[in-house]
């Protein structure tokens, strides 16, 4: 175990806790300031640091791992646009390139370098959810890029600490909130601002030049750890294949796993084509879930950076619906890319079946809205809501959990409260979890409806509607979800639909999948869900009897 | 007059007396009763009287902290308790955020709620966003609910209806109802238990309120009478988490209130001492065996926080608790304490706690079946605990025990000497809360270095010393009492009630007659809860706050509205003071937005305790002083250090690191450099070097 290190085994620890309390400050500073709900109320960020080859060294808890992956892996794209040794103090760098980056134009990510003793010796990057990049707004159905709004390049946001006026001027006119926008963009800029502030204070302390060589370690001790899990894995290709709801018909994923040595092969060979729809998922957003997910089974406990990455090598063909080509529209790809370790997991349950959970409702159900609250009075609001878990191999499914994101629900009164939403319902949908000898967890009702000045448009995207997450083992599936309008009739789950004032909308999402045979369930489990409303005396005794 | 502080703990009971005239102060530590904690009370107070230092009838005062309502909800203990809700909004305390707090681990468990899905009924109701009625409350279906509940037999109603915070008629007209039906039933109402936006965390307090209530009444009610029992006629306070006690009457209707007050009244005795020696900032650092807290202390006053976690399913990880909206002195909780234990991670990487060898088996140095290498082991290698004197010789430590645990589970595989590895325990234990603390800190926008430190607890004096050093602190205050300071804490705390009501309004906006009469109510309340206790009016002094931002931001910054013209209120005055505030906690200006206010606070104190403090007469004082080998990093090994029992040290004396101070219960590490002296009031001050 004893490691040839320049630094003792305690200094390390020490060290690396100091650059993950960076990260974890840079975040809650983010979050502090952040003007938009989505971010400060459900945590739609990633914050990290990296060293001065553009690695990522420590990331905040905080986020999703689609935000996070896809910065660890896009900053590389900064530092080809910009040079390490072109920048200089009070640069900061902006893009929301959707095929380099986080996958949609509403994904910001800033850069702050961070200089110590006239040298950068390292980036301070965040990733948020702006509330709008104008376009034709957050929705699924715009046939290309140039629809879904603002492409903002690699370009400097600061310069040398003045505000890049022109890049500022022209998001102004580009989106519908441009305080609320340039607000969040500033919130990005005080968080690494306050985590330079403190790396220089760190180095200062420590006396170090830079923290190359505490990257290396870090990086290569994760890296060593995930490729001796890996070493683990069975030899051969495990296979999977599925269906998605796609948007107007359903899409076809295909997965191969293969083990080459210490690393593991994910190929996404013989998947659907891309759509004209945004729902396709570009390869950093593919790449950042499927890894994602193989850490989750793999190699949970080993902290995410970049070393944590190298022994995954993830494709998918060129053009495909998981690795889409410019100008594919790809505003909605978290609807896919959600889905995707229900894919993974088909795979790997078949190499590693003692450690995969049956499928969850994955895709996060986005409901954004867009009308008049009152006359002359626009208003854009968004809210985030999640379904069951899959069962686990010795306990139930997690209900109305979020997974694979890492998000927040916004509570009713806040909703209530800063739009003309008023909520009818939000609880807890029956009978909708998985049975099985440890049972799915429980997808949610919600009811709303939107006191708008005059109709509103719901722009849908939701999953999981034709096809409900699977049962393993022998457990049954969870139930599918489904969208209802007025009188009961059924709303498309995806694209723009318009509502009138007062109009009710019934969500209701799916649940978990089951895991094993429903007559191992005991007795008493059985008794508690129907004690508690979890599962209908009807639907007990035609699974259970 | 006596005043007595009483702190119910997982294993002791400790119990610490003044005679405020003398200054005489006597302690006692009981092991704690579990089936009964109200005994070990008495049980403490009878040994304190039968040794003939306390004369019952002088008692003016008993302070009391419990853990009883942490450990009832942790152990799920409370009681059949119900809850109403808003027709729609059954399920707000199960799904909770969504959120998952760990974002890798598949199998994590989420907090159960304390009352199951059956015992949480609908009601046919519906306030909107500003309070306004849409759909008035419909009595004959909550009849049926809440009869259907009494004939279940639930002892106690929590009442969680949607803007309740706005608007609380629904909520009142609930609990008359329910006491028509139910006379004695405990009702619990969100309206007045936690008044703030957001229903899940207002209908998680409201709820646990409620399940505690009928456990913590009786609970109450037993003490005051074991008191009585003892002769004792003095006023019952009860310690509560924002660092303020309250008579039992206002405890029982709120109990919710008095999660974590053990370590708020650790906090208020760090107050304290902050007062007496005149230091404007301290970082109170408090660790004992199975974890170490830190705390700020600014002005002489702890900071306090606007909610809580309880209940963590996994310990120390934020997420995984309970919320509990209530005023609690803000601390920050590691997983560090002298029983934590080390490992090596598949990383290689040396790690130590938060899993803790606790009291039993204890470390290995214990002898007691621990084999696994802790802190106190460690502590033990380096020389920084001596193993004839722990516990005031009470209990002989095995050092060879201790060097093998660290031998073959640290050094070993690491190629490290076993104190090199002993070394980096200490080092990294240190280094973890130093980095907790520094965090705490500049969160909340202060800077470290403005810091003087006082410790507490069992392992803290001992630990305080490389704590202060990691944070660059330049000074270190270690009290008499540090191993019963959270009953010493108590006899420091004011009578205090604090409230708070969501109501959000734009500052330029703000029909501030409306405000200035609900901020009046508010203070009358807090004030009248004060004066419960017997605090002459004069004395309470009440403040007014507010919780502000930006319209649109989600984080609420408060800013003190004392020393303004009401009801005629200066909006810029207010906005000034809000932009300055926001600048210190996020290190950067505001932008230029509305600002809005969201919740009011009111605040009412009594006076604080004057305490005669002096050193105690300390039993081991005749022991002669020694020399024994200490590890420091600055002397680059074991270096021949001075060990002082407690009482050695003559009030005034300088003394020169490096050097350990033996207080019994706790010994003071004074490093290499530092200078320490002891104060008449029983205060040693360690000057540490730069």
């Amino acid at each position: 175990m004893a490691m040839e290190t320049k630094f003792a085994p305690y200094l390390l620890e020490i060290l690396w806790n100091r650059l993950l309390a960076l990260a974890e400050e840079q975040a809650q500073v983010l979050m502090r300031t952040a003007f938009s709900t989505i971010v400060r109320e459900a945590g739609d960020l990633s914050a990290a640091i990296f060293d001065r080859r553009g690695r990522m060294v420590a990331q905040a808890r905080t986020g999703t791992p689609g935000h996070v992956n896809t910065m660890a892996r896009g900053m590389r794209f900064f530092l080809e646009e910009f040079p390490i040794d072109t920048l200089e103090p009070g640069d900061v760098l902006l893009s929301n390139d959707p095929y380099k980056l986080a996958g949609q134009l509403n994904d910001m990510c800033l850069v702050t370098p961070a200089f110590w003793k006239g040298r950068c010796i390292g980036f301070f990057a965040s990733c948020c959810h702006m509330v709008d990049v104008g376009g034709v707004g957050l929705t699924a159905d715009a046939h290309n890029v140039f629809e879904e709004g603002l492409q903002v390049p690699f370009c400097k946001f600061l310069v040398r600490g003045q505000e890049n006026r022109d890049v500022v001027r022209f998001i102004r006119v580009n989106v519908r909130t441009p305080n609320e926008v340039i607000g969040d963009l500033y919130a990005q800029v005080a968080a690494g601002e306050v985590g330079a502030r403190r790396l220089t204070q760190m180095l200062e302390e420590f006396d170090f030049a830079d923290i190359e060589e505490l990257a290396d370690e870090i990086v290569n001790r994760s890296e060593n750890a995930v490729r001796a899990a890996v070493a683990a894995f069975p030899e051969g290709t495990f296979r999977y294949a599925c269906d998605n709801d796609g948007f107007e018909h359903p899409l076809r994923i295909e997965v191969s796993i293969t083990r080459q040595g210490e690393t593991l092969v994910v190929d996404f060979d013989g998947t659907a084509a891309s759509v004209e729809r945004g729902i396709n998922v570009p390869l950093a957003y593919t790449t950042a879930y499927t890894c994602y997910a193989v850490k989750c089974i793999v190699a949970p406990d080993v902290p995410n950076n970049e070393g944590s990455f190298l022994p995954f090598i993830v494709r998918a063909p060129r053009g495909s619906l998981l690795n889409p080509v410019h100008p594919a529209p790809t505003a909605a790809r978290h609807i896919v890319g959600h889905f995707l370790p229900s894919v993974v997991f088909g795979a790997l349950e078949k190499a590693l079946p003692e450690k995969v959970p049956a499928d969850s409702a994955a895709g996060l159900w986005v409901t954004q809205l867009s009308g008049f609250a009152g006359k002359e009075q626009p208003f854009a609001f968004a809210f985030f809501s999640c379904g069951g878990m899959g069962a686990r191999r010795e306990k139930d499914g997690l209900s109305v959990t979020s997974f694979p994101s890492g998000i927040q629900n916004v509570s009713t009164e806040i909703i209530e409260s800063s739009s003309p939403v008023v909520m009818r319902q939000r609880e807890l949908r029956p009978d909708s979890g998985g049975a099985g000898r440890y049972r799915g967890g429980l997808g949610q009702v919600i009811r709303f409806e939107v006191r708008s000045h005059g109709p509103c448009v719901l722009s849908a995207m939701y999953d999981r509607v034709r096809f409900a997450p699977r049962g393993i083992h022998g457990g049954a599936s969870g139930a599918a979800g489904l969208v209802l309008g007025k009188d009961g009739r059924e709303l498309p789950s995806k694209g723009r639909i318009t509502i009138q004032s007062g109009e009710q909308v019934t969500l209701r999402l799916p649940g978990g999948g089951g895991l094993g045979d429903p007559c191992e369930r005991a007795r008493e489990a059985i008794e508690a869900d129907v004690r508690e409303g979890y599962l209908t005396e009807a639907e007990s005794k035609r699974i259970y009897g | 007059m006596i005043f007595i502080g009483t702190d119910i703990g997982g294993t002791f009971t400790d119990l610490f007396a003044i005679e405020l005239e003398t200054g005489r102060s006597m302690t006692a530590k009981v092991l704690t009763d579990h089936e009964d904690p109200t005994q070990s009370v008495s049980e403490g107070i009878r040994q304190m009287v039968e040794s003939g230092q306390l004369k019952p009838e002088a008692v003016a005062r008993v302070l009391h902290g419990t853990t009883l309502v942490t450990n009832a909800v942790i152990q799920r203990r409370g009681a059949k308790a119900a809850l109403l809700v808003t027709e729609g909004f059954r399920d707000a305390i199960e799904i909770g955020t969504e959120h998952r707090f760990d974002l890798y681990d598949l199998d994590i468990e989420k907090p159960r709620p304390v009352i199951p899905r059956h015992l949480r009924r609908p009601v046919r109701e519906r306030i909107l966003a500003g309070g306004i009625v849409e759909l008035p409350l419909d009595r004959a279906q909550a009849e049926t609910e809440v009869r259907a509940l009494l004939a279940e037999g639930v002892q106690s109603i929590a009442v969680c209806l949607l803007h309740a915070f706005r608007n609380p008629a629904h909520e009142i007209e609930l609990r008359e109802l329910i006491r028509s039906l139910a006379p004695g039933l405990h009702v619990s109402l969100s309206s007045e238990v936690a008044p703030e936006i957001r229903e899940y965390e207002r209908a998680s307090t409201t709820a646990l309120n409620a399940y505690v209530a009928p456990v913590v009444g009786p609970y109450l009610r037993d003490l005051g009478e074991q008191l009585a029992g003892r002769g004792i006629r003095g006023a019952l306070l009860i310690m509560q988490s924002n660092g303020g006690t309250a008579v039992a009457e206002t405890a029982s209707q709120f109990p919710v209130r008095l999660l974590e007050s053990g370590p708020a009244a650790g906090a208020i005795g760090a107050a304290y001492i902050a007062r007496a020696t005149d230091r404007p900032k301290v970082l109170f650092f408090d660790m004992g065996g199975t974890t170490a807290k830190a705390f700020i202390v600014d002005d002489g006053r702890p900071i306090v926080a606007r909610k809580l976690e309880v209940a963590q399913v996994y310990r120390f990880k934020h997420g995984s608790g309970l919320p509990v909206q209530v005023p609690a002195v803000d601390m920050i909780e590691i997983g560090a304490g002298g029983g934590s234990i080390a490992h090596i991670d598949r990383l290689g990487l040396l790690k130590v706690g938060p899993q803790s060898a606790e009291s039993n088996p204890g470390p290995a140095c214990y002898g007691l079946g621990g084999k696994l290498p802790t802190v106190t082991d460690a502590d033990v290698v380096l020389g920084y605990i001596g193993t004839d004197t722990f516990l005031s010789g009470k209990m002989r430590l095995d050092g060879a025990a201790a060097r093998r645990a660290i031998a073959e589970h640290l050094a070993q595989p690491l190629g490290l000497s076993i104190e090199e590895a002993a070394w980096g325990v200490h080092q990294v234990v240190n280094e973890n809360m130093a980095a907790a603390a520094r965090v705490h800190l500049l969160e909340r926008g202060r800077t470290p270095g403005d810091y003087s430190m006082v410790a507490f607890g069992g392992a803290g004096p001992t630990h305080a010393y490389g704590v202060a050093r990691a944070l660059r602190l330049r000074e270190l205050v270690v009290p008499w009492q540090a191993g019963v300071g959270s009953a010493f804490g108590m006899l420091c705390a004011p009578v205090a009630f604090d409230m708070a009501r969501s109501h959000t309004v734009a500052v330029d906006q703000a029909p501030w007659a409306e405000i200035a009469a609900m901020l009046d109510a508010m203070v009358r309340d807090c004030r009248g809860k004060v004066a419960k206790a017997g605090v002459p009016e004069g004395e309470i002094v009440a403040t007014r706050s507010a919780d502000l931002r930006f319209r649109g931001q989600g984080h609420e910054v408060q800013v003190d509205l004392e020393g303004l013209q009401w009801p005629d209120v200066d909006a810029a005055e207010v906005l000034r003071r809000f932009r300055a505030e926001y600048e210190r906690l996020n290190a950067v200006k505001g932008p230029d937005a509305p600002v809005e206010f969201i919740t009011w606070r009111a605040s009412a104190r009594g006076p604080v305790p004057q305490l005669p403090l002096r050193q105690g007469s300390a039993g081991a004082a005749t022991a002669p002083r020694s020399t024994r080998r200490v590890y420091f990093r600055e002397t680059q090994g074991f270096t021949d250090t001075l060990v002082l029992p407690a009482g050695s040290l003559a009030v005034g004396e300088a003394l020169a690191g490096p050097a350990l101070i033996e207080l019994g219960d706790a010994t003071i590490t004074v490093g290499p450099g530092a200078s320490a002296h002891l104060r008449e009031d029983g205060l040693v001050l360690i000057t540490l070097p730069s």
